[in-house]
């Protein structure tokens, strides 16, 4: 599973129709950029948790959902290296 | 999935039937890197469209027979060139 970050929602108004309502937001994942499926509600700029494959079918919806990257989890604290910084801004 | 551009038709009249009634679309990245997909929305060259692949795409194809493994799921709104760089934001 990849971690990525989101940047913001993607409009798609003509897409076929098998994708129903569901959100699509682009993730950044290192150096490329990509269109998820999300199901856990992310906001731009919160750092998630991507499944591929045929588990990201399942995790959008249904067995048969056409998605192949889906949002399956937001991360509590990342990058690491700042969790120092981000506990002492807790503390003070 | 993958964001692409759209540049051109494909016609490919002697074919497998698994592909059925499928249309093709070539679809290239910024690097010139080119693929083939299955069009069910009816891209114009010049759309940018993001892309289904895998054994998603057989779904995203409208019927499960169809043999493909990348398929347009959508053509995307408000897309350009520049929007595929990825600047780090920290």
């Amino acid at each position: 599973m990849k971690i990525c970050q989101v940047e913001r929602p993607l409009v798609s108004t003509n897409r076929i129709a098998m994708m129903e309502h569901k959100l699509l937001q682009v993730v950044k994942d290192g150096s490329s950029k990509a269109v998820a499926v999300d199901a856990v509600g992310a906001k731009p700029g919160d750092w998630v948790i991507c499944v591929g494959s045929s588990a990201a079918r399942e995790a959008a919806g249904s067995k048969g959902y056409p998605s192949d990257l889906t949002i399956v989890g937001i991360i509590d604290h990342w990058p690491p290296e700042t969790e120092a910084q981000e506990d002492a801004d807790s503390q003070g | 999935m993958q964001i692409l551009k759209v540049e051109g038709s494909l016609t490919c009249t002697s074919r497998i039937d698994g592909l059925k009634y499928s249309v093709f679309r070539v679809l290239t990245d910024l690097s010139g890197k080119k693929q083939v997909a299955t069009d069910p929305v009816g891209a114009k060259p010049g759309n940018w469209v993001y892309v289904v692949s895998g054994s998603a795409a057989r779904y995203a194809a409208g019927d499960f027979e169809i043999l493909t493994d990348l398929t347009i799921g959508g053509i995307i709104d408000f897309w350009s060139d520049d929007d595929m760089k990825v600047e780090s934001v920290v």
